[in-house]
């Protein structure tokens, strides 16, 4: 395992009454592409400014390469930020934007011209060193704020939703070419998103925040197939997740998944009378191939995505609507009763009150 | 140009008619009249076009030691009045950007002298600055200064009326530079921090840049009411004492409703205005370069 | 909108009920014979019928206000006071009606006024034009209790060896002043009004007549440059730097007034009318100290205004009405109970007002020795020149010399302007 190069130690933001980042506390090893997820509000731009030294930390510490950073200006942490909004000097051409910093420390001038070569031919931006910041596009300047903190070759890069601003197209792009970016440098990259999408692709690890506070810390994959709460298991889906609720009866040594319609046996939810499950949409299969258990419903809506068609039905004991995805060579009618086949170790059951999940 | 294109232009002009009427009217009216009178010998007590005298008023004009005189400490005036507030004013709009509490209370007080009277505003500061009798010279002897001579010694005049311009101007500049720096995003700044400039850089390679239209703009205003300053002299000190306050509006007052002789007058009125148009025309080139 | 539309409605029927009733406009100084007359105006309309109103301002603001008025065929005001300064341009413009015809027809006295005064602001060459209204004869004020008191009349014989009384000559009050100056106190011999241009040119004219100095000869021949005026200046000079209070150069007349109503300065040389002034315990906390007396010398300025019907006034019968009822013998005698200063020899002479205000001698005696300004055309610019003249020989910029014959040459120069010589 690579050695910590950063480490948040019970961080928390106050503005005011208003506690926006709660006592959160995760390490981010070497080179890592670690990606701060969550919806608006939630805390992560703010963690992202904190390690950065943009805003001030109101508890805990922050400690970077076992130096503890919790005081230093920004300038001292050797980390560059891009911003969502690039926040390009619009006064300065991009030569000048992209030089500022080094100016500013004074590096002698070949230096500059060396390292402003490397970087415009990094980001393909040559023709753009004359221009000012008006005069590009948004891809554009993104790479010119890109390229404003790779001048500097700090330890760690922070990127603040620096995607969020661009066309779909273009952010397919750039998402590709930040990861090869990330991986040419081999530095460590702390990037906040909102887009679950990018996280996925994008992250070694990601981490999802809500309302102040870390919820799960993991590789994608793992994350996505194991979440350990409903928020997580909602947040993660393109473009939706199934989270229904049902009674569980015990019935001899088994427990009758009411909404279902099925029997399973799990030690775990013994003593329970109401749970929460969850199945995602591509788990659900209209073929019978060894999953052993399948449940009725009624087919409600057909949405056809072009590439595939996503169709919301109804169960059939109490209603709850269930969405299942199916090729598009398919055709349905409404109001059509089938049947949905899934494999038991698709199901994941979360507690009600604590909306936890149950392993 | 379609149909369309045109009726929208003719309701564009007609919508905005008025308004150049009324102002053609107002403005270019009194400036023409003032202009050929100028050109006549004309005074109150002959009221008549009927001596054309071509540029004599002028050349008297030019020639007169006490127009150029007024024109000099005008001009010097002019310059230390508005340079003061401008520093003044910037200094304060900084100050009262980062202020987050009661901002509007500040700024409220702040506005106050702005929105007095400038005939209030001399006869309120020539009671404050009564030699023996105002509240300046007695508040100074608490702390055991001699009273100062504030409106009747040359120098010190001079330096009073300028001190009371920018009490009751200042203001003038707080707001268009608040104005302006409020409009400023943040994010800029915060680059600079990380890129690791200090407050003074990031004044000057940020705040500085995105003020210019701004900036210019309040100077070039305030520059050209400034030349007009009038009231403040008239009550608080008639262009004394000597003539060391004899501002050039004052003096063309005099000239018009004293010495009677509008021709005159007329004359040095429209050298003032070419003066004026003088100073704009190269900040306005120069503040659209800066739109760019 | 609705209450704008009643108003409109209000007005427009108020004006045709009143088609007969006038309404008299006039541009008045805010002076206390201006309050005078206003307290007895409801008498006028009641007798009458005619309604007047004033619009009572600053002087400096009535001039201007004026001119553009009288410059139109139709102007905006019925009748006017003319100060003396003006009276030159009035002329010579051709502003002002002559008054001989409707003096003649009602028979209205005017010889009752002041010589001096019907020369400054009644006729002009032989024709009449104007009514005397006030007068503005400037004289000294002294702190009549100083005088009196015993201990400063011995310390005054043993420095001076002569006895300390009202001042009838100018030495004797130039001694007096530096007597009483005593800095460290806060209390000045004087009290000057040395600010630009009015305040200091009519004080100063005071200092040049007392000194037996003139401003001009019969042909116009600037007389401005003798040694009278020289010592005259000199004399100025000394008042306000070594005997009056910091700042006297540029104080204008109430600045200088509150001075001395503080009761920090000994004398103050100034209009006769501010008597009343000073004692009025709202104003002033010397009430009942201060003496009127002609300025010490061979005499003081003279100052007037006179009442005038402007050739483009709206309704001038009316406006004579009112000229005739303002200066009858009865509404005279009343403006100057209430402390006006009269311009009627009669007036004078009245025993009841002799009885009420006892410097009234003394005054009348002011009025007959008062000596008058230069009246001409250019009498306001004249009063510019030495307002800068005067002013920049106070604070030191140009000997006296000097700013006596740079007054000198303009006088002569603005009265060849003028025609005069």
């Amino acid at each position: 395992m690579n050695s910590k190069h950063i480490q948040l130690i019970g961080v928390t933001k106050n503005f005011g009454k208003n506690t926006v980042v709660n006592n959160i506390s995760f390490e981010i090893a070497d080179n890592e592409f670690f990606v701060l997820l969550g919806p608006s509000g939630c805390g992560k731009s703010t963690t992202l400014r904190m390690i950065a030294g943009l805003e001030d930390i109101s508890e805990g510490k922050i400690i970077s390469n076992g130096v503890d950073i919790t005081e230093e200006d920004p300038k001292d942490r050797n980390m560059a930020f891009v911003f969502q909004n690039y926040a390009l000097y619009p006064h300065m051409d991009v030569r000048k934007n992209l030089s500022y910093s080094l100016k500013l420390k004074k590096v002698e001038k070949s230096k500059i011209n060396q390292k402003i070569e490397w970087v415009s031919n990094l980001l393909k931006i040559n023709e753009l060193l004359d221009r000012k910041p008006s005069q590009l596009s948004g891809g554009q300047r993104q790479r010119v704020a890109l390229g404003r903190s790779l001048v500097r070759e700090p330890n760690a890069f922070l990127l603040d939703e620096p995607l969020s601003n661009l066309d779909a197209q273009l952010r397919v792009e750039m998402r590709q070419e930040l990861t090869l970016l990330q991986k040419d440098l081999s530095k460590t990259f702390i990037y906040v998103t909102h887009d679950q999408v990018e996280a996925m692709t994008m992250a070694s690890r990601i981490c999802i925040m809500n309302h102040g506070e870390v919820l799960q810390i993991g590789k994608p994959q793992e994350v996505y197939d194991k979440p350990n709460s409903i928020f997580v298991a909602k947040f993660l889906a393109n473009p939706v997740n199934n989270i229904l609720k049902s009674k569980i009866i015990k019935k001899d040594d088994s427990l009758w998944i009411e909404s279902l319609n099925i029997f399973i046996n799990n030690q775990n939810l013994n003593n329970l009378s109401e749970i929460y499950f969850s199945i995602r949409p591509e788990n659900l299969k209209l073929n019978n191939h060894d999953q052993s258990y399948n449940f009725e419903v009624k087919i409600i809506q057909i949405e056809n995505h072009g590439h595939e068609l996503l169709i919301s039905a109804q169960l059939e004991f109490d209603k709850q609507v269930i969405y299942f995805r199916t090729t598009k060579d398919k055709s349905f009618m409404i109001g059509e009763k089938i049947k949905l086949y899934f494999h038991i170790k698709d199901l994941l059951f979360f507690d009600m009150i604590t909306e936890r999940i149950i392993t | 140009m379609s149909k369309i294109h045109f009726y929208d232009r003719r309701f564009g002009y007609l919508f905005v008619s008025p308004a150049v009427i009324i102002l053609s009217i107002v403005i270019l009216a009194p400036i023409t009249i003032a202009i050929i009178t100028s050109f006549y010998d004309y005074t109150l007590i002959n009221r008549t076009l009927d001596s054309f005298v071509g540029l004599r008023n002028y050349f008297e004009s030019v020639s007169n030691e006490k127009f150029i005189h007024s024109a000099i400490v005008t001009i010097v005036f002019v310059i230390l009045v508005v340079l003061f507030e401008f520093i003044i004013g910037f200094l304060i709009a900084i100050l009262l950007n980062q202020v987050e509490r009661f901002r509007n209370i500040y700024y409220f007080i702040l506005l106050i002298p702005l929105l007095i009277n400038p005939i209030v505003v001399g006869l309120i500061w020539r009671m404050f600055l009564h030699p023996q009798l105002g509240i300046l010279n007695y508040l100074i002897s608490l702390v055991g200064i001699d009273p100062i001579n504030w409106l009747g010694d040359p120098q010190n005049a001079f330096i009073t009326i300028i001190f009371v311009d920018i009490w009751h101007q200042v203001s003038f500049m707080i707001i268009l530079l608040l104005a302006g720096l409020a409009s400023i995003p943040e994010e800029p700044y915060e680059a600079a921090r990380v890129d690791g400039a200090n407050a003074f850089q990031q004044f000057r390679d940020i705040t500085l840049p995105y003020m210019r239209p701004v900036i210019i703009i309040t100077l070039l205003i305030r520059l050209i009411f400034a030349l007009k300053t009038y009231d403040l002299i008239y009550i608080m000190t008639k262009g004394g004492p000597g003539d060391a306050t004899d501002l050039i509006s004052y003096y063309i007052y005099r000239s018009a409703f004293i010495g009677l002789d509008l021709g005159q007058a007329a004359s040095m009125s429209v050298i003032l205005l070419l003066i004026v148009c003088l100073i704009i025309y190269p900040l306005f080139k120069f503040m659209n370069r800066a739109d760019e | 909108m609705r209450t704008i539309f009643s108003y409109l409605i209000i007005t427009l029927t108020f004006f045709s009920f009143n088609a007969n009733s006038v309404t008299l406009r006039a541009v008045m100084e805010n002076v206390p014979d201006t309050k005078f007359i206003q307290e007895l105006l409801p008498e006028f309309t009641e007798k009458t019928g005619i309604e007047v109103e004033f619009e009572v301002m600053g002087y400096g603001e009535m001039h201007p206000k004026l001119v553009p008025s009288l410059t139109a065929s139709t102007g905006s005001y019925d009748f006017m006071p003319v100060d003396f300064y003006w009276v030159g341009e009035f002329d010579k413009a051709g502003w002002m009606m002559p008054l001989d015809d409707m003096i003649a027809k009602d028979g209205f006295d005017t010889s009752v006024y002041f010589d001096s005064l019907m020369d400054l602001t009644g006729r002009v060459g032989d024709t009449t034009y104007m009514l005397p209204f006030y007068n503005y004869a400037m004289g000294l004020t002294v702190r009549k209790d100083l005088i009196d008191d015993a201990a400063n009349q011995a310390s005054f014989k043993s420095q001076f060896g002569m006895d300390l009384k009202i001042p009838t000559k100018w030495d004797e009050y130039l001694k007096q002043v530096e007597f009483f100056t005593d800095k460290d106190s806060g209390f000045y011999g004087v009290v000057n009004q040395g600010g630009k241009a009015d305040p200091i040119a009519m004080e100063w004219s005071n200092y040049l007549f007392a000194r037996g100095g003139a401003f001009h000869d019969q042909n116009w021949n600037g007389l401005l440059n003798s040694s009278n005026a020289v010592d005259a200046l000199n004399d100025y000079i000394s008042m306000i730097n070594n005997y009056g209070p910091l700042g006297a150069e540029s104080f204008s007349f109430d600045e200088a007034f509150n001075v001395a109503a503080q009761g920090n300065a000994y004398s103050y040389l100034t209009y006769n009318w501010f008597l009343g002034s000073y004692n009025d315990p709202e104003q002033s906390s010397v009430v009942g100290k201060m003496a009127l007396i002609p300025v010490p010398g061979e005499g003081g300025l003279n100052g007037a205004w006179g009442w005038s019907i402007p050739k483009s006034s709206p309704n001038p019968e009316a406006a004579w009405e009112f000229l005739k009822w303002v200066e009858s013998p009865d509404i005279a005698k009343r403006r100057a109970e209430m402390g006006g200063a009269a311009t009627r020899k009669d007036v004078f002479d009245d025993p009841d007002l002799n009885a009420k205000f006892e410097h009234y001698p003394g005054l009348k005696n002011l009025l007959a020795t008062s000596k008058n300004f230069p009246v001409f055309t250019y009498t306001p610019q004249f009063v510019e020149v030495m307002g800068t003249e005067l002013s920049k020989a106070v604070i030191g910029e140009q000997d006296a010399k000097t700013a006596l014959m740079n007054m000198n040459n303009q006088l002569e120069e603005l009265a060849e302007k003028d025609g005069k010589r």
